[in-house]
């Protein structure tokens, strides 16, 4: 059974520097946090953005603006806009936005801001000329942090271009109380070295070598340290200075990544001065380390010559032969890792464990499969151009895989579509035959009549009209009887007494409730017009929604036909630069593994010829 | 005695990558297909993302019409006395959204973004919603609230927030839901 992956906090720590571009639009939109959210859409693709989903967030800024449902925030949008572009690496997109937004943009901070990031990313990606322009475009002062940051990616600038005489002008002029500082006191030292001013170049890198370690940087400080040790040590070295280089490579960590460096460099120190037995405690230590390592394997060498040297030749020649031994195994492994690259295995092996998912853009190599082809890619997954490309392949694919999941989701709309055209064919009738029954004019009409009524029963002061229908019913009947022929004959008097006094009394009641009774009719009648024109509009709302629906469905129906082709074009494209960038990145594992193997030849060649050497000596001896 | 070839051979590698950069030489056909690459590849994104953009509003038209169209968005302010972990949507009676937060979104939430929570569709007319919160209140105590709303639903769209504040007097949180101005 295979071994699963295994985590590397080597491979995280190389992996983690270069994953800094992200941090550009954490810092461009740090002027977000606080702010309020006046739409909430924009809110939105901000919780998209926090959540590092840059894809996502990048497609619903551009949907929302085009649907007017950000208005509140384009300002900002915009600058959002390109902070997203740079950290899903379009940078020449973002680069035009910036320069679009920066040129109408009347806030030098915010414009300052974009080109720092814009600068930035240029320098990561090796454009060192556009990201100089960048730098320099900046026309004022920026916040402490980024001030900082800023002299030191210039001066990253002009090392890159050769212009170490502009570095060392750039740098000596600064002196900012930051991380920063720290890296650019490295990188001063050791563009110092380079032109050959070491005693310059090692005051500087002495000064980062001890400098005191903060709580809040305490590896990287650790890590810049050791570095600038290691640098020093050996710039000590190549002059012949192997008193200062020994003490300051014994400040190097035992256990950090640059300790293999640091323990070849302190044996060669003591080598140097003709000290061999002590040369080979460190390179003894050295020789029992992870055999892919360049100073490890030089170890491997470096042990037999010390022992050559001490005229203890049984046992360089025996160190020799080991040392020809792992070469030579190595080598065999390099072969079968460089065909295994021509063939796409390790690129395949390298991506087994990923889910080719849109929201995982911020996706890192934290851990190699553990076999042998893989153990190769530690030094070349170092390599910047290797990772971009690694990730970029990667964002092919989940793209790809995107747009596959699009696909489908357009065939079901497509059965929607369908579905929602069957209903209505077979509602329509219906509803249509519904609603020929419904007359406003009539219902109109007759209100209109009601409202002529309560008028004049208003206008006369007709108490009758505006009673209750059992009073009206009591009324009539009292009225009535005086039309009775015996209406008027003595015996009817008692009669016509007690219908006086009901007649009265009614009366007394609707007299006193006529006014409420009014109040009352006129708003019944103002709700009934009110809900009659309501009912008006609903029709007309429902026929021209009924009538719009088939216009409506192929109108979607057309975007979807006119989206289909566009995916499968896209689909075809990304599977072209899918391959393109296997390819690429495959020669750049081979360029590095043939690097690797053509190191081992020379190791190889050198041993061979010092065993023998060394098996002449002895053979010269015996006779 | 002169110093070994190997022994010099790494010492010029060292003294060349020195730097904190990131240098290859003598690979010039790789970077200029390197930029090449990136060109490409650039422009491949932005045409995939604007054809994600045009299927995005595609599916909410088709989806969501915007007279029917009702959100829940959900907001935080502070949010110190509340750890969030879930909150359950129901409108008119109806379980509409039950949904888990990630650590990486309360953050989303915390730094001020605002999570759609719910896209559906409701016909014109009153309608309540309700809202269960659940997660860890103050001295690090299970916590459940709910917060309701009653509104009415008009022809367009309707976006109805859920906000978690801090009340600092009463070092509690606050639930609440509104209507988006």
């Amino acid at each position: 059974m295979l071994p699963g992956p295994r985590a590397n906090p080597f491979l995280a720590r190389i992996v983690a520097g270069f994953f800094v571009a992200t941090a550009p639009l954490l810092a461009i939109a740090a002027a977000a946090d606080g702010m309020t959210v006046k739409d909430p859409h924009y809110g939105e693709v901000l919780f998209q953005f926090y959540k590092q989903d840059y894809f996502t967030a990048l497609t619903h800024l551009e949907a929302y603006r085009q649907k007017d449902r950000i208005n509140h925030h384009l300002p900002e949008a915009g600058l959002l806009e390109g902070g997203l572009l740079l950290s899903w690496g379009q940078h020449e997109e973002a680069g035009k936005l910036f320069e679009t937004l920066l040129a109408n943009s009347s806030e030098p901070a915010v414009r300052n801001r974009a080109w720092f990031y814009l600068g930035k990313v240029r320098l990561q990606r090796g454009y060192i000329d556009a990201a100089e322009k960048a730098l320099t475009s900046i026309d004022g002062p920026l916040p402490d942090d980024l001030e900082a940051e800023r002299y030191n990616l210039l001066a990253r600038v002009y090392m890159e271009q050769g212009r170490f005489s502009d570095a060392v002008q750039l740098l000596s002029g600064w002196d900012a109380p930051t991380l920063w500082a720290v890296y650019a006191r490295y990188n001063l030292g050791v563009a110092f070295v380079r032109m050959g001013e070491l005693e310059a170049g090692a005051a500087l890198l002495d000064k980062v070598g001890t400098t005191p370690i903060l709580p809040e940087a305490r590896e990287e400080l650790l890590s810049l340290r050791d570095r600038a040790n290691v640098a020093l040590g050996f710039a000590y070295l190549q002059a012949d200075m192997q008193g200062e280089s020994k003490p300051v490579l014994q400040r190097v960590r035992l256990t950090g990544p640059f300790s293999n460096k640091a323990l070849l460099g302190v044996g060669w120190a003591d080598s140097n001065n003709n000290d061999f037995r002590r040369a080979l405690v460190p390179w003894l230590e050295l020789s029992e380390r992870e055999q892919l390592d360049s100073a490890v394997q030089e170890s491997l060498l470096a042990v037999p010559y010390a022992f050559s040297r001490l005229n203890a030749d049984p046992q360089a020649a025996q160190f020799y032969a080991q040392a020809l031994q792992i070469f030579d195994a190595e080598i065999q492994r390099l072969d079968s890792a460089i065909a295994d690259a021509g063939n796409g295995h390790l690129l395949n092996t390298l991506l087994t464990d990923d889910d080719p998912n849109v929201a995982g853009w911020t996706w890192q190599l934290t851990s190699l499969p553990d076999d042998d082809g893989s153990r190769f890619l530690y030094f070349t997954i170092a390599d910047q151009r290797f990772h971009e490309g690694l990730r970029s392949y990667r964002d092919l694919i989940a793209l790809n895989a995107h747009l596959a999941n699009w696909k489908e989701k357009l065939n079901t709309f497509d059965d929607m579509l369908a579905t929602r055209v069957q209903a209505y064919d077979e509602r329509q009738p219906l509803i249509d035959k519904r609603l020929a029954d419904v007359d406003f004019d009539a219902m109109h009409t007759r209100y209109a009549a009601l409202a002529e009524q309560s008028r004049v029963a208003r206008q006369e002061h007709d108490v009758v009209s505006l009673a209750p229908a059992e009073e009206q019913a009591q009324w009539q009947r009292l009225v009535a009887m005086e039309q009775n022929p015996a209406w008027n004959l003595p015996a009817s008097r008692a009669l016509r007494e007690k219908q006086r006094v009901l007649k009265g009394l009614l009366q007394w009641n609707m007299e006193r409730e006529f006014r409420v009774r009014a109040w009352r009719q006129d708003r019944n009648l103002a709700q009934l017009e009110s809900q009659i024109e309501i009912a008006r509009q609903q029709l007309s709302g429902l026929d021209a929604a009924t009538a719009s629906i088939p216009a409506t469905v192929n109108t979607l129906s057309a975007r979807i036909a006119s989206l289909e082709p566009r995916i499968d074009m896209l689909q075809g494209q990304l599977r072209v630069a899918m391959d393109v960038h296997a390819n690429y990145l495959q020669r750049l594992v081979e360029t590095e593994l043939r690097g690797q193997k053509e190191r081992l030849l020379a190791y190889r060649a050198q041993a061979r010829f010092a065993l023998a050497s060394v098996f002449d000596r002895m053979s010269a001896r015996n006779q | 005695m002169k110093k070994p070839l190997f022994g010099r051979r790494l010492l010029l590698a060292l003294l060349m990558s020195l730097y904190v950069t990131i240098v290859s030489a003598g690979q010039a056909d790789l970077v200029k297909d390197t930029a090449t690459l990136d060109q490409d590849t650039q422009l491949l994104k932005k045409a995939v993302l604007d054809l994600n953009k045009d299927l995005f509003l595609l599916e909410e038209e088709l989806l969501y019409p915007s007279n029917t169209q009702v959100a829940v968005f959900v907001s935080m302010d502070v949010g110190e006395y509340f750890a969030l972990d879930s909150i359950q949507l129901t409108m008119d009676g109806k379980d509409v959204s039950n949904y888990l937060y990630t650590p990486r979104e309360v953050e989303a939430l915390h730094r001020g973004g605002v999570q759609q929570l719910f896209l559906g569709n409701l016909k014109t007319g009153d309608h309540e919603l309700v809202a269960i919160f659940t997660g860890k209140g103050p001295h690090d105590r299970d916590y459940k609230r709910g917060a309701t709303l009653k509104f009415s639903k008009n022809i367009g769209s309707k976006y109805v927030e859920l906000q978690i504040t801090d009340r600092e007097v009463q070092l509690q949180p606050e639930f609440a839901v509104r209507e988006w101005e």
